[in-house]
C-alpha cells in the first residue's frame, strides 16, 4: 500500500504542476475499519468497511485553494486537478500563501512513536466478538436490576496517511486504533432514565483495558447518577473530572491559536509573558510520547514537530501558529497542530482532594455550553456528584457554570495525579475555587 | 456530544447519552464543477450502475437471509468560497463518491460500503453487510418500480452551472457591506458554501429512488472593536436554495444583521444565575423544541426504552395551545427532503397535537417495531453511514397574542435571540443551549442586552411550562444547521413562534 501511495502522490504532483500549478501539497489517506455492535446479547450492528481519499493544495500565482476527493479514477483526478488549477487562477491574491520554507522539514526525529500495533492483523473476527460481548455481559451484572439498556461496541481501525510537497517533503505514517465503549440506561423516579458510557481508546490492542472493566465502569457510572437533584445557585469549588476536561479547556485552546489572534478572535493575543492562570498551570504540547494518539514527527504543514511549553506556572509562552497565520502575523511558526496536551498532574488523587474542599461539586460531564475565543466568556451545563468533606452526597443535575477563561484559569488551585490516558488531551481532573453553579 | 466554539455552524446531536446542535464556521472546503440538471438515470449514465448490477448487488446482500436490504448510491460535490482580510482569497471542494449496502434483520444491521463503484467492489461490500443475517438467501424484487414524489427544492440552475466569476463579486459584497455600515467593524469574514448531493436508492423489495438535492448557505463573521473591547457576532442565510436567492438585498441583511448583532454585545451584561422565566424569540429558538423534545422522539430512542418520552405517548405534555411538528415538506427549508436516505418519501409527523403526545419519527426497523408507517424520518450522513430516525424541521404552530404580550407576561427574565449550539441528554430528558445574544426583561419590557449564557432545562418539564405563544411564528432561514447524532451530521430545520417558558436554569455568572 505504501508505495501506491507514493505513486499517487507523485501523480497529483506532477498533474498539478503540468497544469500550471506553482506549488502543490498532496495528502493521502486510507483506512481499513471494523465497527461491531451488541445490545440484548446480539449483534446490533456490524460495519465493515475500506476508504481512501486525496486533498491536493493547489499554490499558483500566489492563490491557493484546497480540493479534497474520493474518485480517484485516474482520468477523473485530471479533471479534478486540472480544474482545481484554472478555478484557483480566479481567486484573489493571497502572498501569505505558500509550501514552508524546507528548513522547516529538517531535524525529523527518528523515533519509534508506536503508533501502529504490528499484532494487528491477528485480530480475528471471533476475537472482536468476544470482546464486545465481554463489555457488554461486565455491565449488565454490574447493572443489575437497574439496568433499562445496554449498548457495546468495539471498533478498530488500521490507516496510513502519506503528505508530500512539490518543495521536498514527504511522509508517511501508519497507525492503529483499538476502542471499546459501553452506554448503559437506568431506572429512576419517574421518568428519568439516566444513561453514561464508559470507555478506552489506544493505539495497541494490549494498552486497552480489560473489557470487563469497560462495561463495568459504564454500569457503576450510570448508577452514580441516580437520584440527581438540582440544587440551590451557590458559589462552590469545583473538580472536573479528567476525561472531560478537554471539553472545557478547548474554550481556552482556541485562543491560542494563530488564525485567532490574527483574525481578532482570541483573548489571548496580547498576554505573551503574562500570567493567565495560577502557578499550579503548566500546559505542555509533546508530540513524542510513545503510544499516545497525538504524537507525531510532523505537523499538517510538515514542519518538524518539537515539545513545546505553552503555559509555564501559569505564564503564557507561546502559541499554536501554523505557517500560514505566521507569515500573515510576520511571527515565527511553531505549529498549527497540537499534539498531546499535557497538564502537569500534582500528586493527590480525587478522592483525597474532596476531603480538603469541604462542600463542592465533582464534574464527570458536560451538557451543551460554549466558549467566546474573542472575549473568554463560557458558560456550561454540568452533570456531576455533590460533595461534602470528600464524602458524596447526591448527583446533580440541570445545573450549570460560567465564567470567563482569563479570570478562572487564575483559580486553577490543583491538579490530580489521575492523566486521562485514552485521548491526546492528557490532563488529570483539576480543581476549580469559587464558581458560580446555577441551580434553583 | 459535540460543541463548538465558534457560532456560525448551529450543531445539534445526540447519542444515546446526549444530543448536540451547531452553525458553519469559516471551514476549509472549496469549489468544483459539474453539470447535469436531470435527476433519473444519473448513476447510470454516469457510472454504468444499471438495474441487473444492483439486483445482483441486493441478492449478494440477502445471501444469508434478512427482512431487506437496500443500496444508497451518492455523488456530492461540495464547494467553500472563504474571504479573509478583504479578499475571496480561499477556495475548497469536496467529491464524495461511493454505494452503502446495508442488510436488515429484525433490528440488527449490517453495513458495508465503497467507493469503488465496480461491481466486484459493490459485491464484497455487500458480502459484509450479509454477515449480520445466518439463515438461507433470497432473492430481491425482480424489478425496480420508480418512487414519484413532490420536489420541495426544484432548481432551475444548478449551482455547477453558475460560474465562479458569479460567486466571487457575491462574497466579497458582504464584506463591502459590512464595513461600510460602521468604523468599528474590525474583521469580516465570509462563506458561501453550495453542495449537489445525487442519490438513488434501491431496495430489495423493487423500490427505486433518485434526488437531486441542494444545499447552500452566505455566512458572515464580524469582529467590532470600541474602546479597547472586542465583540464577535455571525448570522448566515441558506436552505435547499439555488444561487438566485443570494439576492443585494439578501446581502444587504445578512450584513446589517451580523454588524448589528456585534456592536450591540458592547453594551451587553451578564444576566443573574438561576431558575427565571425564559421568552424564546421567533426563529432560530426553535432550536430547544429539537432539544428538548425532537431527539427523545426519535423512535429508536423510545425501541430501546432508553428516551425519557417512552412511556408519554397519547398522554398530556403541555397545554392545549402547543402543537409541535417535525415536516421535511417545506420548500427550500435546509431540513427537507423529498424522500428520506431509506425511499419514504417525505412527510409531516405531528409530535405534540394540542398538548397530546402523538407519536415518534421512524424509520424502517422502528416503524416495523411498532407496526407503523415509517415516517420519513430515516436519515444518514452520506454513503459511509447507516440509517437512524432524525428530525428534518421541527417547529412549534404560532399562538394568538402579540409578541408584546408575552414580554410583559414574564415581568422579569430572560429574552433569547440568538442560539449558537444544544444538547440533550435522552434519558434523563436534560438539555442545554447556548444563548450568544439576547435580552434582559424588566418589568416586562426589553431591556440590557445580554450574551454568551447557558441555559438548562428538562424537556418534560419545559413543555409542561409554555405558558404563552405569540402570533409571529418563523422559520430560521438559515443553511448550515447541522444536527449530531451516532457519529452522524445531517442538515435540520426550526420554527417558533415568540414563546414563555414559567421558569429555565441561566448559567450566568453573579449567585
Amino acid at each position: 500500500m505504501k508505495q501506491e501511495l507514493y505513486d499517487l502522490a507523485d501523480k497529483a504532483i506532477q498533474i498539478s504542476k503540468s497544469s500550471g500549478a506553482d506549488d502543490c501539497r498532496v495528502t493521502i489517506g486510507g483506512e481499513r475499519f471494523v465497527q461491531i455492535g451488541y445490545r440484548e446479547r446480539k449483534p446490533e450492528t456490524i460495519k465493515e468497511a475500506s476508504t481512501k481519499g486525496l486533498r491536493v493544495e493547489i499554490f499558483v500565482n500566489k492563490r491557493y485553494s484546497s480540493q479534497s476527493t474520493s474518485d480517484l479514477r485516474p482520468d477523473s483526478l485530471k479533471i479534478f486537478i486540472g480544474n482545481a488549477v484554472a478555478s484557483t487562477r480566479l481567486l484573489a491574491e493571497d502572498p501569505f500563501r505558500t509550501l514552508p520554507d524546507p528548513k522547516y522539514y529538517q531535524g525529523r526525529a527518528a523515533v519509534d512513536l508506536k503508533q501502529y500495533d504490528p499484532d494487528y492483523e491477528k485480530v480475528t473476527p471471533e476475537s472482536r466478538h468476544s470482546f464486545v460481548k465481554a463489555i457488554e455481559e461486565s455491565c449488565l451484572a454490574k447493572g443489575g436490576d437497574k439496568v433499562i439498556s445496554v449498548s457495546a461496541m468495539g471498533y478498530d481501525n488500521r490507516s496510513e496517511q502519506l503528505l508530500m510537497t512539490s518543495n521536498g517533503f514527504d511522509g508517511y505514517q501508519e497507525a492503529t486504533i483499538f476502542y471499546g465503549v459501553a452506554q448503559m440506561t437506568a431506572k429512576d423516579e419517574g421518568d428519568r432514565r439516566p444513561s453514561e458510557y464508559g470507555v478506552a481508546v489506544a493505539m495497541s490492542r494490549k494498552a486497552l483495558p480489560k473489557p470487563e472493566d469497560i462495561g463495568a465502569d459504564a454500569a457503576a457510572r450510570t448508577l452514580s447518577l441516580l437520584g440527581a437533584k438540582k440544587i440551590k445557585t451557590e458559589t462552590l469549588p469545583i473538580i472536573i473530572e479528567n476525561r472531560i476536561v478537554g471539553d472545557f479547556g478547548d474554550g481556552f485552546m482556541q485562543a491560542l491559536f494563530g488564525r485567532s489572534i490574527q483574525q481578532k478572535q482570541s483573548f489571548l493575543a496580547d498576554k505573551k509573558g503574562q500570567k493567565v492562570g495560577s502557578p499550579v498551570f503548566t500546559l505542555i504540547d509533546d508530540p513524542f510520547i510513545p503510544g499516545a494518539m497525538g504524537s507525531g514527527p510532523y505537523d499538517n504543514d510538515g514542519m518538524t514537530a518539537k515539545k513545546r511549553v505553552m503555559i509555564d506556572a501559569g505564564v503564557l509562552k507561546d502559541f499554536y501558529v501554523d505557517w500560514y497565520y505566521s507569515r500573515k502575523l510576520g511571527w515565527e511558526p511553531t505549529t498549527g497542530s497540537p499534539t498531546n496536551v499535557i497538564v502537569l498532574p500534582g500528586k493527590r488523587s480525587v478522592k483525597e482532594i474532596m476531603k480538603d474542599l469541604g462542600r463542592g461539586i465533582f464534574i464527570t460531564g458536560f451538557i451543551g455550553g460554549n466558549s467566546n475565543s474573542t472575549t473568554g466568556d463560557t458558560s456550561i451545563g454540568i452533570v456531576g456528584q455533590l460533595f461534602e468533606k470528600g464524602e458524596i452526597v447526591h448527583p446533580v443535575s440541570e445545573m450549570n457554570i460560567a465564567d470567563n477563561h482569563l479570570k478562572i484559569w487564575q483559580r486553577l488551585a490543583e491538579a490530580a495525579n489521575d492523566p486521562y490516558p485514552y485521548s491526546p488531551i492528557r490532563v488529570p481532573s483539576i480543581v476549580f475555587t469559587d464558581v458560580v453553579v446555577s441551580g434553583i | 456530544m459535540k460543541k463548538i466554539t465558534r457560532r456560525s455552524f448551529l450543531k445539534t446531536g445526540a447519542t444515546a447519552a446526549a444530543a448536540t446542535i451547531a452553525f458553519p464556521t469559516i471551514l476549509s472546503k472549496g469549489w468544483y464543477a459539474f453539470a447535469q440538471a436531470e435527476t433519473a438515470g444519473y448513476f447510470e449514465r454516469e457510472f454504468g450502475i444499471s438495474e441487473a448490477a444492483c439486483r445482483k448487488v441486493l441478492a449478494q446482500a440477502l445471501a444469508k437471509g434478512g427482512d431487506f436490504a437496500d443500496l444508497y448510491f451518492e455523488h456530492t460535490i461540495s464547494n467553500y468560497l472563504i474571504l479573509e482580510d478583504g479578499k475571496v482569497n480561499r477556495a475548497a471542494s469536496d467529491i464524495g463518491l461511493g454505494v452503502g449496502i446495508r442488510t436488515v434483520k429484525g433490528d440488527q444491521v449490517g453495513y458495508g460500503f465503497t467507493q469503488d463503484l465496480s461491481e466486484k467492489a459493490m459485491l464484497a461490500a455487500a458480502s459484509t453487510a450479509a454477515t449480520i443475517a445466518d439463515a438461507s438467501g433470497r432473492e430481491p424484487a425482480g424489478k425496480f418500480v420508480a418512487l414519484k414524489t413532490n420536489n420541495y427544492y426544484p432548481m432551475t440552475t444548478l449551482f455547477s452551472s453558475v460560474p465562479l466569476e458569479a460567486k466571487l463579486p457575491l462574497v466579497q459584497s458582504v464584506n463591502d457591506k459590512c464595513f461600510a455600515l460602521s468604523p468599528s467593524v474590525a474583521k469580516v469574514n465570509v462563506v458561501f458554501h453550495d453542495q449537489q448531493k445525487r442519490i438513488l436508492i434501491a431496495t430489495s423489495d423493487g423500490a427505486k429512488a433518485e434526488d437531486l438535492q441542494p444545499k447552500s448557505y452566505l455566512g458572515a463573521t464580524v469582529v467590532a472593536e470600541k474602546n479597547g473591547k472586542r465583540e464577535r457576532s455571525s448570522w448566515e442565510y441558506g436552505g435547499r436554495r439555488e444561487f438566485s436567492y443570494y439576492t443585494p438585498a439578501l446581502v444587504e441583511k445578512l450584513a446589517k444583521n451580523s454588524v448589528d448583532r456585534a456592536l450591540i454585545l458592547f453594551d451587553a451584561i451578564q444576566p443573574p444565575a438561576g431558575e427565571i422565566p425564559v421568552v424564546l424569540g421567533p426563529g432560530l429558538t426553535g432550536v430547544l423544541l429539537h432539544e428538548a423534545i425532537g431527539h427523545g422522539m426519535e423512535a429508536d430512542f423510545n425501541r430501546k426504552k432508553i428516551s425519557t418520552y417512552c412511556t408519554m405517548v397519547g398522554k398530556k405534555v403541555a397545554e392545549p395551545f402547543v402543537t409541535i411538528i417535525d415536516d421535511g415538506t417545506v420548500p427550500h427549508l435546509t431540513g427537507s427532503i423529498n424522500f428520506d436516505d431509506e425511499g419514504t418519501p417525505g412527510q409531516k409527523t405531528i409530535l405534540v397535537d394540542k398538548g397530546i403526545l402523538t407519536g415518534y419519527l421512524h424509520d424502517r426497523i422502528s416503524a416495523k417495531f411498532y407496526g407503523v408507517n415509517p415516517t420519513g424520518n430515516g436519515r444518514r450522513e452520506s454513503y459511509q453511514h447507516y440509517v437512524v430516525p432524525r428530525m428534518r424541521n421541527t417547529y412549534m404552530l404560532a399562538g394568538q397574542v402579540p409578541p408584546e404580550e408575552v414580554i410583559r407576561a414574564a415581568g422579569k427574565g430572560i429574552y433569547v435571540e440568538d442560539v449558537s449550539n444544544g444538547q440533550v441528554k435522552i434519558g434523563e430528558g436534560d438539555f442545554a443551549f447556548y444563548v450568544s445574544q439576547g435580552k434582559m426583561i424588566e418589568d416586562g419590557k426589553l431591556g440590557a442586552p445580554i450574551k454568551d449564557v447557558n441555559i438548562m432545562g428538562n424537556g418534560p418539564k419545559m413543555l409542561a411550562n409554555i405558558i404563552m405563544l405569540a402570533n409571529d411564528f418563523e422559520f430560521y432561514e438559515g443553511g448550515g444547521g447541522a444536527c449530531g447524532k451516532s457519529g452522524q451530521e445531517v442538515p435540520a430545520g426550526f420554527g417558533q413562534p415568540t414563546a414563555l417558558v414559567k421558569s429555565l436554569t441561566v448559567g450566568g455568572v453573579k449567585g
